[in-house]
């Protein structure tokens, strides 16, 4: 019997994903639920489980592929005969009743398979089939969005149009030419996609070519966009912490002892941009055509470096949780996004991100906008600084607060206000009462 | 000689048909025709006209209507009923140095005359490198509850055939430029004039004696951007009405007039598909191995990668046209069905 | 004339050896035991009169003036052929030269023409006429009655001949009208008709000419009914056993146009045996030759297969590619 293995829906939204790595080879033996192949997809890195034990006997996409939800990717024979296994067992009567619970694919039966590419364009294309037209895999926008008209193909292919990112006007969800030309229209440099300049090898003791990877691109792409996008503007202020040093100070280990977790600054940042957030919800907004959408609720964004490259894991309504609460909730997400250990809709939907450079040592940064966010907050690193308080010169612990922000959404006046906000509850609120003392 | 009732020299080029024109001084299809025959058979006497009732009586039509009391009886020469002959001599006197042009009386009845054109105008300068500078008139087309053996379009007959080059002019000043480019050209030429648009239709149309329409060359009579109409003969005036309709919801339909059905101009054609990526082919042969059919083939073959849905057509069932009214309507393609067609085309 | 008769005759038995040898390619339809109502119609004819005929008729053709070697050519589909190898056999014509009308298979398709062919010879106010052969099989076709019809009522200049082989490849003349004679339609027409014996050359041109000068006088049409027997089947592949063994061994032995005409030639003094000799050996040598010139003229190059349908591409007035090599 044959299971299929296909690309699993990562998230309501997400419509496609890339295969990273195969972990078993063809004709490896299987366990359920043992790792089986790592997929990307717009935001997250995940392994997948197998569904089923057995031996793996076919991979029908290639790493590196991109590939629409639904797609089969591999099939697992358990080594028990089933309907798709009389083609090489004359002798074999077909019981379709005994399989009829599983998905069953004879063998090389996968001519339905939508056509593909891989990140350099070139057709994948079984056997000696005739040249065919690159292009990208559409999104599965309704029943007939898998249809691609000869002319859709070759606009693709030409302006290497992602067709996943094209919503089809069609009947049933089809993509047509005027979608094409409306998406290349709204993202005329987005379009083609950002690519890393390839410098061909020239010394080889000097130089090294390392292929970008998946995330890499993927971060690229995200970042462009953004640029092209948002029209960015920048502020920043200078905050006194000194209040939140000394109460982080004196209840770390006491938290550490209680929580297992190190007691950080993010997450006093955290609680009251959650709370200036409420306060001006222009900031916390996102520009949705000619509409403005404003968020009466906090997503927060925590951006996340790991060995890969970045990654904006989201704490859902974190206008909510107290400091104790933000504490836990950034601990749990970092450590799981470090570990790949994210469900996919933990990255989606943040409605305002906070980058946090400061461990790496930055004391003021310009980060680009988490898309579709109107601002994003970088907390740098906190240092004793000499300030004057009080017309004399006092040692203080200090932090740069910078906020790229979009102008196209807010002026400097409401950007320097919600900074204004946050830096006054930095320095003013008791955060004991939170820490429930 | 044959007496000269007017005298062509004070009257000028096409004096007698240009006299039946509007008073804005325009001229319907039909005068149109007249008006082109007239000023071939003044610019060469080797023109003449042979058929059934075209003398005296001036053609069922009254397209030669006024034409044997300006060129004489052996110009305008009424035959007997023989349409076989009428063809086979065509033929013979096109090889003997003049320039026939013969009416059918209706379209429908040049199968009386098939084989000579067929097997012998048709093959002759392929086998032999004779020219046979010979052209056939006849008013195709239904519409005009005329039935069975009165509304034919022969045209895919000589068409698939090969040998003739076929002209199916929808609007005036076409067809006055194409006959007059056909009854020059040393090749069979089968010119049908719809019958449907003969007194429908009227417009201005040029004076100049030398005023000719070339051969082969398809028209856009109506700039478009989101589907292409591709159509001849009536057919092209109810897809002009169709694209009015359309525009009236936003559908911008261009409108090609293929004006000539052999050679066909592929490359106006493709060049609109090319750019409106969707092809309707409206078309009142019949549905099956009509004209559309090949148009769409060729479509298929050199634009496909231009086409964002299926080339669609839209022509009549396989079946001979019928009379009654409700029968008719149903038979040939109607401005509706055409809107509806571009409509289903264009939200493919 | 008589050089025209045994050539034909010559010819006809060559070509259907060949053919039988494999060596000749198509079809042939053999005119034997017919060269009388051929040679002696043809002859009848002026240079700038025109002929139109049936395949069946290629000796009237040669008659009158077809060159040996490109009908030979013709046959084996080479660029020298008359029609460059787009037709075979005796589908041939050369209109530029002979004023001969290419072959249609179809009948009688060359008799509308030749009427449209006399009409402008008439319109055009020039003094030649237009002559069709068909054969018995045509006369029963609605084309044949058509032509006679609109000929006689615009007084054309055409001579309508009609050679009665007695048969419509397998079908007797009783089987093809119910009159004794075709001649005697001419009638209802309004034009005159004459019958001739087809075995006597001399009498089919006498007849045919006389026909003729009352065309290019302006009187109108004739009908002439040549009457012979075919000797062959209908093509080269017809044993022809529908034909009575008692008629075929009378047509042969006492009505062969051929030898009648030696005979009478021999008998009047007007040639001798050794004059006979000469020009059978010219005649061999005139068949080799076109034999050897049809075998070296190249085949038509592939690529010209699209050429030619109409005027517009020149293929008809620029020489034709000859890079074809022989087979």
């Amino acid at each position: 019997m044959t299971t299929s293995i296909t690309m699993p829906q990562l998230g309501e939204t997400v419509l496609e994903g890339t295969i990273i790595r195969w972990l078993k080879q063809v004709g490896d033996t299987v366990a359920a639920d043992e790792p089986l192949f790592e997929i990307s997809t717009d935001k997250v890195d995940t392994e997948i489980p197998s569904p089923a034990a057995g031996t793996l006997s076919a991979i029908l996409v290639p790493e590196g592929e991109t590939v629409s939800v639904g797609t089969e990717l591999a099939t697992i024979d358990d080594g028990a005969r089933g309907a798709g296994d009389t083609a090489s067992d004359a002798g074999a009567t077909s019981d379709a009743g005994t399989t009829a619970a599983v998905t069953t694919t004879p063998p090389g039966a996968d001519g339905s398979k939508p056509p593909t590419t891989d990140g350099t364009g070139t057709t994948r294309s079984a056997g000696t089939a005739p040249r065919r037209v690159p292009v990208s895999t559409p999104a599965r926008g309704g029943p007939r969005s898998s249809i691609l008209s000869p002319i859709v193909r070759k606009m693709a292919a030409e302006h290497g149009v992602n067709l996943g990112k094209v919503t089809g006007s069609g009947a049933g969800g089809r993509i047509t030419k005027g979608d094409i030309e409306a998406y290349l229209a709204s993202e005329p440099p987005a379009a083609t996609a950002p690519k890393l300049r390839v410098v061909s090898p020239a010394d080889g003791a000097r130089e090294e070519i390392v292929p970008v990877s998946h995330i890499r691109k993927r971060i690229a792409e995200h970042m462009h966009e953004s640029v092209q996008t948002s029209a960015r503007a920048w502020s920043m202020v200078d905050v006194d912490l000194e209040n939140v040093a000394l109460l982080r100070e004196r209840e770390k280990q006491a938290f550490r002892d209680r929580e297992g977790a190190a007691l950080t600054y993010m997450p006093f940042v955290a609680r009251a941009v959650c709370e200036a957030l409420l306060e001006y919800p222009q900031v916390n907004a996102e520009l949705r055509g000619d509409d403005l959408v404003l968020h009466r609720y906090v997503n927060l964004g925590i951006a996340v470096a790991y060995a890969e490259g970045l990654i904006v894991p989201v704490i859902a309504d974190a206008d909510s949780m107290n400091l104790v609460g933000l504490a836990r909730a950034i601990g749990d997400i970092a450590s799981r996004a470090r570990a790949k250990q994210l469900s996919p809709d933990e990255v989606h939907g943040a409605t305002f991100t906070i980058t946090n450079p400061g461990p790496f040592g930055s004391i003021m940064s310009v980060p680009i906008i988490n898309q579709p966010n109107t601002a994003i907050l970088s907390l740098d690193a906190v240092e004793k600084r000499p300030v004057v308080v009080d017309d004399a010169i006092a040692i203080r612990h200090r932090v740069y607060l910078s906020m790229s922000w979009d102008h196209r959404v807010i002026d400097g006046a409401l950007a320097s206000r919600f900074l204004a906000r946050v830096k006054a509850s930095l320095e003013t609120w008791d955060f004991a009462e939170d820490l429930g003392r | 000689m044959a007496k000269a009732a007017v005298d062509a020299g004070a009257a000028g080029h096409g004096a007698e048909p240009r006299g039946k024109r509007t008073p804005q001084g325009e001229a319907t299809y039909l005068v149109a025709i007249a008006e082109g025959l007239w000023e071939e058979m003044e610019r060469d006497p080797s023109v003449y006209c042979l058929g059934e009732d075209i003398g005296v009586y001036g053609g069922a039509f009254k397209v030669t209507e006024g034409f044997i009391e300006r060129f004489g009886s052996e110009r305008i020469m009424d035959t007997p009923i023989c349409e076989e002959t009428i063809m086979g001599m065509s033929v013979g006197s096109a090889m003997a140095g003049m320039r026939p042009v013969a009416e059918v009386q209706y379209a429908d009845f040049i199968a009386n005359g098939f084989d000579e054109l067929i097997n012998v105008a048709g093959k002759y300068h392929y086998r032999t490198g004779v020219p046979l500078p010979m052209v056939v008139r006849g008013p195709s087309g239904g519409g005009v509850r005329a039935s069975n053996f009165h509304s034919q379009n022969p045209e895919p007959w000589f068409a698939h055939s090969p040998g003739f080059k076929v002209m199916c002019p929808a609007f005036p000043s076409d067809a006055k430029g194409l006959l007059k480019s056909a009854i020059r050209d040393d090749n069979p030429c089968i010119f049908f004039e719809h019958k449907w648009i003969y007194r429908r239709i009227k417009e201005a149309v040029p004076d100049d004696p030398d005023f000719l329409v070339p051969i082969g060359k398809a028209k856009v009579r109506r700039e478009g951007t989101d589907c292409t109409i591709i159509s001849y003969g009536a057919m092209v005036h109810l897809a002009l009405e169709a694209a009015e309709d359309l525009a009236a919801d936003g559908i911008s339909a261009e409108v090609v007039d293929l004006r000539t059905v052999t050679p066909l101009d592929a490359e106006t054609v493709m060049t609109s598909v090319a750019k409106t990526s969707r092809a309707l082919i409206v078309y009142e042969s019949h549905r099956f191995l009509g004209i559309g059919a090949e148009v769409a083939a060729q479509i298929a073959e050199d634009a496909f990668e231009h086409l964002d849905a299926p080339v669609m057509r839209l022509a009549p069932p396989n079946v001979p046209v019928p009379f009654s009214p409700p029968l008719e309507d149903a038979f040939l393609p109607q401005v509706p069905d055409i809107a509806a067609a571009a409509r289903s085309l264009v939200g493919w | 004339m008589l050089h025209d008769l045994m050539l034909s005759r010559y010819f006809d038995e060559r070509m259907d050896a060949l053919y039988r040898q494999g060596r000749l390619p198509g079809a042939i339809y053999s005119g034997r035991g017919q060269e009388g109502t051929h040679v002696g119609a043809a002859s009848s004819l002026e240079p700038d009169d025109a002929l139109l005929t049936t395949h069946r008729d290629l000796t009237a053709q040669l008659t009158k003036g077809l060159d040996l070697k490109r009908v030979m050519a013709q046959y084996w589909g080479r660029i020298d052929g008359y029609t460059r190898g787009r037709d075979g056999n005796s589908h041939i014509g050369d209109w530029a030269g002979s004023r001969t009308f290419a072959v249609v298979s179809m009948l009688p398709d060359a008799y509308p023409v030749a009427a449209g062919v006399a009409l402008a010879f008439k319109r055009q106010g020039q003094p030649h006429v237009s002559m069709a052969i068909c054969g018995d099989g045509s006369t029963s076709n609605g084309r044949w009655h058509e032509s006679l019809n609109v000929s006689a009522i615009h007084d054309l200049p055409v001579v309508w001949v009609v050679n009665n082989n007695l048969y419509a490849y397998s079908t007797p003349n009783p089987l093809e009208f119910k009159i004794p004679t075709i001649a005697e339609r001419s009638s209802a027409y309004g034009m005159p008709g004459v019958r001739v014996d087809g075995a006597d050359v001399l009498k089919v041109f006498i007849a045919a000419r006389g026909a003729v000068d009352r065309a290019r006088n302006g009187d109108g049409p004739t009908l002439i009914e040549s009457v012979s027997l075919r000797w062959k089947g209908h093509a080269g592949h017809d044993p022809a056993t529908y034909v009575d063994k008692a008629l075929l061994e009378e047509y042969m032995t006492n009505r062969d146009p051929v030898k009648r005409f030696q005979d009478l030639l021999l008998a009047e003094n007007v040639v001798s045996q050794d004059d006979v000799a000469v020009l059978e050996q010219e005649i061999e040598r005139e068949f080799q030759e076109g034999f050897d010139f049809a075998q070296a003229s190249p085949f038509p190059v592939p690529d010209d297969v699209d050429k030619g349908l109409f005027t517009d591409d020149g293929y008809w007035t620029s020489e034709p590619s000859r890079e074809g090599g022989t087979g």
